[in-house]
Formats: C-alpha cells, structure tokens, sequence
C-alpha cells in the first residue's frame, strides 16, 4: 500500500480483480499519454504514471491500475514512488463534512 | 481527442470577451443553425445586466435557443455516440467534459442563484410576489447560452467543423449570451475568479466572482457567505468563533482562523496519537463535535519543514489511525502504507 499525498495506491490479487475488466481497454490517457489517477482541477497538478498499463473504473467511486511492468508515480509536489509490477485500487482521499463527505484536492 | 486543458481555461477565463470575435462566432452559430444572422448585438457587463437588458430589448423575436443550442448539441451528442458506441461515448466523456462537469455546474448554479437573490432585491420586483418573481427570472436564466460555460460539454466533442463550431467559437470569446430571432443578449466574462484547490468558489480577501459592472458572489470553499462577513475575518477571536448562532457559518469562521490556532488557543487536548498522525477534538455548542486528524505531508516542502494538514472526520473517531484509515475509505487495521510521499 502505497500513499502520495491525497492518493492511496492499494495493491490487489489478480484474483480480486472483476473478470470483465482484466482484458477490458483502459480509460484514455490525457494529451500527454499520461493515466492520470487525480487531478487537481484547478491547479492541473496530477498524481499520474507513463508507464505501460491500464487505468479502468470499475464503479463511479473505485478505480483499477494494472501496471504489467510496474511504473514511477509522480506528482508536482510530492516525492515519486515506484510501484512494482500488478493489479492496484486508487482511493482518493476524503474528508468528512457534517452531512456530506468532500474530496480533498492537494 | 479534444484537448480537455484548453477547454479547462475556457471555462476559468476572465477579463474582456473578445468582442469582435464573439460577433463573428455569433453569426456562424445562427448561419449553422439555419437562422438569419441577428441585426442587433447588446452588450451586458455580467449575467444580471443581462437579465436586465432583456427587459429593454425592443421586438427580439422569439428565443431561438432551440436552434442554436440544444438541436446542434443533441445530433452531435448523437453523431458521437454512434461513431464510438455507449462504451465509448462514455469513456470519452470521463476522460473530457466529466472533468470540467462539477466546478462549472457549481459555478453556474452560484451565479444563477445570484441572479436571482439580486433580481428580487432590484426596484423592478419591489412590489412583485417574490415566488412569481423568481419563476420569471429563473425562466429568464432558463434562456440562456452558457458561453464559456458551456465547455463541459464542448470538451467531448471535436467541435472545429461542424455543427458545434459557432457556439464552441462564442464560448472561447465570452461568457452567458441570450439569442433572439433579432437581436443578441452577450455578457462579459468575470473580471475575477478565485477557487480553492478543489475548485470550489473561495476567497478570503473579496468576492470569489466579480464581473466588471459589480455584481459579485462571495464564497468561502464553496459556502456561500455574507458580503460583509469576510471582513471581519481578519480580526477573529475564539470566543467570538464559539458565539456564532449559524453552525455553517461557524464552520466556516473556524476554517480561516486556523485549526491548529483554535486548538492552541482553546486548550484543546489531542485524544489520541500514533504513527498515523494526531486526532483532535473540539466541543461545539449546539453542534456536533469537530474532530479532526493531523497528518504530516512526507514529502519536505522547499524550504525543508513538513506541511502539516487537517482532515476532518467523523465525530465517532476514536483513534488517529482509524481516522486516517477513513478518510481514503479503510478500516483501520487495514490502513498500513509501506511508502508515502
């Protein structure tokens, strides 16, 4: 498990993995040819990765990364990581407000 | 592919539309659409001059919104659509408009509201009753092209041909425009923007919106706030943070004075620390407890100190962990990063 500031990388089990999705195309890439895990939509600052693989949704709220080779996550204002090889769940991180829960964006 | 940063700083412009470029883009949306060129163009400072000046408009003809707008967007969508199939039309759209969908819509929901609140505060409403007033208005807003707003949607199509060309054209020239059978209503962009880093309306020292005839929003993370209540900010006690009646407001005023200032100064005592971060908890009158979890940013900051934030949590919290864990949606034994930056 793996934390870039508002970005929580979890590693899963190929197994876990809904069968629909692990051949399925990934969502596109951005201009870039970057898969772009979160977005800062004002600052355009990106937790995102080039490295060979797929970035798939499998509900509005979860998303998957299959990264075949591994890859280096970066982002403009925090330290890269470098993720080994497989199946992972992005989690963004939230923050509670009385009667609602808000994304938070750094 | 569209390319979604353009759209982005579409949809964020400010300062004067480009006039001659909106006229031009104007005429080939009504020519695209079928329509004779409109023969007069009436420029409004901001969306309420707008609204007003659509009062004064003399024989407009009627709204050819239809035309210009919801015909042109609806094939496109549906040209689109068969060209990628659903699977594809919605992967396109999570990847362009989805992006820009959610800060435009508060935006334009903000506005219109403020429209509205000072349409039924002007001289032209004073006697009117104020739900048929606001349903006139509302109908008034109901016609409008949203200009630069309208770039959610523009951002998932390739709109350099086609049918979408003069209303993507108007939208990089100006903000919200009204067309008529004869005339045309266009309103100026803001002169100011100012959003919080999740793109919330914010702004301590002013409106979050200001166009150039004065109309403003003022705004604190989103939170619609009183135009005078932003100058008392600065000048913010404890005491007086606790006396606030408006618990939203009292949100708020606890937001800018600083958590970690509160908590200092009110004595405030951490209930749990580990390796995760410190949990805090404030008592609010009349309120449900603030309870919050300190974290440090792994990653120095420039000048080599460690940004420290706070995350609000559920009021149930007992543990720094198990509020960390929350809030990336974990219970808290399975909250365990071996790397973070």
């Amino acid at each position: 498990m793996f934390r870039q500031g508002d970005v929580l990388i979890v590693p899963m089990a190929e197994e876990a993995v809904p069968g629909h999705l692990r051949e399925a195309p990934g969502e596109p890439r951005d201009a870039r040819g970057r898969m772009v895990l979160a977005l800062g939509e004002v600052s355009g600052h990106a937790h995102a990765l080039t490295a060979p693989g797929r970035l798939l949704r499998s509900d509005p709220s979860v998303r998957l990364l299959h990264l075949p080779e591994g890859g280096r996550l970066v982002h403009e204002e925090h330290a890269p990581i470098v993720l080994p090889k497989g199946w992972y769940r992005v989690v963004r991180q939230r923050e509670y407000t009385p009667g609602a829960v808000r994304i938070v964006a750094d | 592919m569209p390319d979604i940063d353009a759209w982005r700083a579409v949809a964020a412009a400010t300062g004067p539309a480009d006039r001659a470029a909106a006229d031009t883009a104007v005429r080939q949306a009504y020519r695209l659409a079928g329509l004779a060129e409109p023969t007069r163009f009436v420029w409004a400072d901001s969306p309420l001059s707008g609204v007003l000046a659509l009062a004064d408009l003399e024989a407009p003809g009627r709204s050819v919104r239809e035309d210009i707008r919801t015909r042109p967007w609806a094939a496109e969508r549906r040209r689109v659509h068969d060209e990628l199939g659903p699977a594809g039309w919605t992967e396109r759209w999570h990847a362009t408009g989805a992006h820009l969908w959610d800060t435009t819509r508060m935006l334009t929901d903000r506005l219109r509201a403020g429209v509205v609140a000072a349409m039924l505060e002007s001289p032209r409403y004073a006697d009117a009753d104020a739900t048929v007033a606001e349903a006139e208005v509302r109908g008034l807003l109901l016609d409008a092209v949203l200009g630069q707003h309208e770039a959610p949607w523009l951002a998932a199509f390739d709109d350099r041909a086609g049918q979408l060309a003069g209303l993507a054209a108007v939208a990089r020239a100006t903000g919200w425009w009204w067309p008529f059978e004869h005339a045309v209503v266009l309103c100026e962009r803001p002169s100011r923007l100012l959003r919080d880093e999740a793109g919330r309306l914010h702004a301590a020292d002013g409106p979050a919106v200001l166009f150039p005839d004065g109309f403003a929003l003022h705004a604190w993370h989103g939170m619609s706030v009183p135009t005078d209540f932003l100058t008392e900010l600065p000048s913010l006690t404890p005491a007086r943070i606790r006396d606030e009646e408006n618990a939203e407001l009292r949100r708020v005023l606890l937001e800018h004075y600083g958590y970690d200032r509160y908590l200092a100064e009110s004595g405030a005592q951490p209930v749990h620390r580990d390796e995760t971060g410190i949990l805090w908890r404030i008592p609010m009158p009349d309120d449900e407890d603030v309870v919050m979890v300190e974290v440090v940013n792994s990653t120095p900051e420039p000048d080599g100190t460690h940004h420290t934030y706070w995350l609000r949590v559920p009021p149930g919290t007992e543990t720094a962990r198990a509020g960390v864990a929350w809030t990336f949606d974990l219970a808290a034994e399975d909250y365990a990063p071996m790397k973070q930056t």
